[in-house]
C-alpha cells in the first residue's frame, strides 16, 4: 500500500510479506525489515523493531491510519481507493480548513480576483482566529461556507481558479 | 466544622479542573452539582459530581459563559457555592456580582476586586503607586497613539487585551507595516473572547523568563505566598510547561518578588487564591498581571507545599483564617497535553479518545478528564492531560516527567504529549535556558523521530491487512459484553489477538 505522511509531504510503499507467530515481515520501499507484534489484553501491541520495544495502537480513521507509537503520534493516509479522492481534494485549487473550527468572516465572493497572500477568510479555533490567505492570483469560485459556521478539519471552505494559468488541473499548488 | 451555609458547591466548569474542584469539595464534605453543555452530555465531570445540569447548547457563549442559566442550575440544586474554576467566568466581575446578588458564595475575590484586577491598567497602576516595578506601556486609544507609543518604545511592541488572559487577545507587532492589522484584530480578538474590546501597548522584553508568585488570602486580611512557579516555555504566548521552585532564580530576587506579590495583593485587597505574575530580566522584575483566580498550573505548588489549594479556597469561602504554608520541598513540573499537533504549528486538532494510557507511580501525578470515548471537539480549550511530577531536587522530577511521559499513550487526538518529553529530555531543558523564547530557539521545527515513522509504517500495514473489518469489532464478535461497556468503544487493534 501507499502511504502518505502529511507531516513532511513524504509517500512509502509499504508491504506486508508475512504475519504469524506473532512475528511480522514488511517491505518499506524495497527494505525488508522484522518486527515482533506481541500483542496486548487492551487492543494494543507492543511492538519490536530492531532494539525497539514499544507499547504501540492503530486505527483506521476514514482514508487516514491513527498509530500511537507510546506517547508519539502518526497520522498516515492510505493513497488508494477512497483515498484517490483526499488527493485530488489536496492537488486542488481550494481553500481546505487547516483545522477544525468556526468561520469568522468571509472576506471574499464569488467572482472576485484575488492576488497572492491575499486575506480570504477568517477562523477561529479553540479561541485564537487565523486568517486564511491566496496562495497565488485566482479567481474565486463557490465560497461554500459562511460566517458563524462550524467546520471540519479538512473541510472545502472556498474553491479558486488560478487566474495566470490555463487549466487548473495544471498548477497544483504544493501540499500543505 | 462550623462553616457558614457551606454544604453543596456547584463547579461553573468542565474538564479536568471541574473534576479536580470536585474531589476536594467532597474530602471537605460538600455535596457538588456539575454544570455541562450538549456537547459534555456524559463527560466525566457531569458523571463525578452528586447532581448535574445541563445549561445550554455547546457553545460556550450559551452554556459556560451563560451567567442566568449558571445561576438558575445552583438555585434549583439548592447549591450554596460556586467555584468558578479557571478560563470561562472565572475573571468575570459580574458573574462574581451576579452569583453574590443571588445569595450564594462566589469561591475566589470580591467582584470589585476583580475588577479592579482583571482592568490591567488599573492593575499597573495600583503596582506603580506602590513601588511595584512594571514593564513600559502605554494606553492606546487608537493606532495614532499606537504609532507615538512604537516610535517612542521602538519595535517590537505587544499588543494586549486589557480583559485578556491566557495569551488571548495579544500579539506581537515586528514593525510598522503589521501594526494596522494587528490592531484590528487584537481588538476583535478581546471582543470575541472577552466581551471588552479594549487593548493596550507595551515594550517587547528581548530574553524574558516568566515567573509568577502564588497568594493567597483570607477576609480577615491575612494574606501568604506559596513560593513562585517559573512559567517560561510557552507557545503562542500560553504557557505549556511549568515549575517550582525557577530555577537560577537568585534567592535575593525571588523573596523581593514574593514581598512585592503580598504588597500587591494586600493593596488590592485580596482573597482567596491568587497568582501574581512577573517577567524577570536578568536580576530585574516587572509586574505583569494578577490572574484572579485557580491557575491551571496550581498542582506544581500543591505539590512542593504538599497542600491542596482548592480545599484551601473552600476553608477561607467558609470564613476561615487561611493555613501558614509549611515549608517548601524539593521540585515540581508540569506539563500540559493539549490537543494540537506540535510537528504542525501547534495547529489545534479534534477527534475521539480510542485508547487512553495514563502515567502513574511515585512523585507522579496525573490531571485529567479524558476516559476512552471522550470526543474532543473544537467547542473548548483543548487542554487534555496535565501530567505533574515532583522529585528532591529538579533533575529528579525532571527524569520523572520524561519516564511519565513515555508511559502515556492517546490514541484518536493529535496530541502533544511526545514533544513535551522531548523537550523535557533536552539538553536545554536539563540546563534550564528558560526564557519565553525557549520553544522558539530550541525546538523550531520539532518532528517525530525517524524510528518512530518507521515503526507506525509497519502498524500501518498491519491495520490495512483486513482484520479491522467491523466484523472483528468487540461488538460484534465478543456478546459476552456489556451493551454499553466502554470497551465496545474501543473499535480497534484486535488485529493482533487473531489467531
Amino acid at each position: 500500500m501507499r502511504l502518505r505522511n502529511p507531516g513532511d509531504g513524504r509517500e512509502f510503499t509499504v508491504e506486508l510479506l508475512s504475519h504469524q507467530n506473532n512475528s511480522a515481515k514488511v517491505r518499506i520501499d524495497g527494505r525488508e525489515l522484522h518486527a515482533g507484534v506481541d500483542p496486548l489484553p487492551d487492543g494494543g501491541a507492543m511492538l519490536s523493531v530492531g532494539a525497539g520495544r514499544m507499547r504501540t495502537y492503530a486505527i483506521r480513521r476514514g482514508d487516514s491510519i491513527l498509530i500511537a507509537i507510546g506517547p508519539y503520534q502518526f497520522e498516515l493516509i492510505m493513497l488508494e481507493g477512497r483515498a484517490a479522492r483526499a488527493v485530488h481534494q489536496f492537488a486542488a485549487p481550494e481553500v481546505v480548513a487547516p483545522m477544525p473550527g468556526k468561520v469568522l468572516e468571509v472576506l471574499v465572493k464569488e467572482g472576485d480576483q484575488v492576488e497572492a497572500g491575499q486575506p480570504l477568510l477568517v477562523m477561529e479555533a479553540m479561541k485564537m482566529e487565523t486568517t486564511l490567505a491566496a496562495e497565488g492570483r485566482a479567481i474565486v469560485g463557490k465560497v461554500r461556507v459562511a460566517a458563524g459556521q462550524m467546520v471540519g478539519h479538512g473541510d472545502v471552505l472556498i474553491e479558486l481558479t488560478p487566474a495566470a494559468s490555463p487549466s487548473p488541473s495544471e498548477s497544483a499548488p504544493p501540499d500543505p | 466544622m462550623a462553616w457558614r451555609g457551606l454544604k453543596k458547591l456547584l463547579i461553573a466548569n468542565r474538564g479536568e479542573i471541574a473534576l479536580r474542584i470536585i474531589r476536594s469539595a467532597r474530602l471537605m464534605g460538600l455535596k457538588t452539582v456539575a454544570v455541562y453543555s450538549d456537547a459534555d452530555a456524559g463527560s466525566a465531570h457531569a458523571a463525578a459530581a452528586d447532581e448535574a445540569r445541563l445549561i445550554g447548547p455547546a457553545e460556550a457563549a450559551l452554556s459556560y459563559l451563560n451567567i442566568e442559566a449558571i445561576i438558575a442550575a445552583a438555585k434549583s440544586s439548592g447549591a450554596d457555592a460556586i467555584h468558578p474554576g479557571y478560563g470561562f467566568l472565572s475573571e468575570r466581575p459580574e458573574f462574581a456580582r451576579a452569583v453574590k446578588k443571588a445569595g450564594i458564595i462566589f469561591v475566589g475575590p470580591s467582584a470589585e476586586v476583580m475588577a479592579a484586577l482583571g482592568d490591567k491598567l488599573a492593575a499597573r497602576r495600583l503596582a506603580a503607586q506602590i513601588g511595584v516595578p512594571t514593564v513600559p506601556g502605554s494606553e492606546i486609544a487608537g493606532a495614532d497613539a499606537a504609532r507615538s507609543f512604537a516610535g517612542q518604545a521602538g519595535f517590537p511592541i505587544l499588543i494586549k487585551a486589557v480583559a485578556g488572559g491566557g495569551g488571548r487577545g495579544m500579539r506581537v507587532v515586528a514593525d510598522q507595516s503589521q501594526l494596522d492589522a494587528a490592531l484590528e484584530a487584537a481588538a476583535r480578538e478581546a471582543k470575541a473572547a472577552f466581551g471588552d474590546g479594549r487593548i493596550f501597548l507595551e515594550k517587547y522584553l528581548a530574553r524574558p523568563r516568566h515567573v509568577e508568585v502564588q497568594v493567597m488570602g483570607d477576609e480577615h486580611g491575612k494574606l501568604v505566598a506559596l513560593g513562585e512557579r517559573e512559567c517560561s516555555i510557552q507557545r503562542r504566548h500560553q504557557k505549556i510547561i511549568e515549575e517550582s521552585p525557577a530555577p537560577g532564580l537568585p534567592d535575593a530576587t525571588r523573596e523581593r518578588m514574593i514581598e512585592a506579590a503580598i504588597r500587591l495583593a494586600r493593596a488590592a485587597g485580596y482573597r482567596s487564591a491568587g497568582t501574581v505574575e512577573f517577567l524577570v530580566e536578568g536580576n530585574d522584575f516587572y509586574f505583569l498581571e494578577v490572574n484572579a483566580r485557580l491557575q491551571v498550573e496550581h498542582p506544581v505548588t500543591e505539590l512542593r507545599f504538599g497542600c491542596d489549594l482548592v480545599a484551601e479556597q473552600l476553608r477561607i469561602a467558609a470564613g476561615e483564617h487561611v493555613t501558614e504554608p509549611r515549608a517548601p520541598r524539593g521540585a515540581a513540573i508540569e506539563c500540559r497535553i493539549y490537543a494540537e499537533d506540535a510537528a504542525r504549528d501547534f495547529w489545534p486538532a479534534t477527534g475521539r479518545v480510542e485508547h487512553l494510557n495514563l502515567p502513574a507511580g511515585p512523585g507522579v501525578r496525573v490531571d485529567t478528564h479524558l476516559r476512552p470515548g471522550t470526543p474532543i471537539s473544537a467547542y473548548y480549550d483543548g487542554l487534555l492531560v496535565k501530567v505533574i511530577s515532583a522529585g528532591e531536587t529538579r533533575e529528579d522530577a525532571r527524569r520523572r516527567m520524561v519516564l511519565a511521559l513515555g508511559e502515556f499513550a492517546l490514541l484518536g487526538v493529535t496530541n502533544t504529549a511526545a514533544f513535551l518529553r522531548d523537550v523535557v529530555d533536552s539538553s536545554a531543558f536539563a540546563e534550564a535556558k528558560l526564557t519565553t523564547g525557549f520553544l522558539h530557539n530550541f525546538f523550531p521545527s520539532w518532528q517525530p523521530p525517524e524510528h518512530g515513522l518507521e515503526a507506525a509504517l509497519i502498524a500501518a500495514v498491519l491495520v490495512a491487512d483486513g482484520a479491522f473489518s467491523p466484523a472483528s469489532r468487540p461488538s460484534d464478535s465478543q456478546p459476552a459484553h456489556d451493551a454499553r461497556s466502554p470497551w465496545d468503544d474501543l473499535k480497534g487493534f484486535n488485529l493482533w489477538s487473531r489467531r
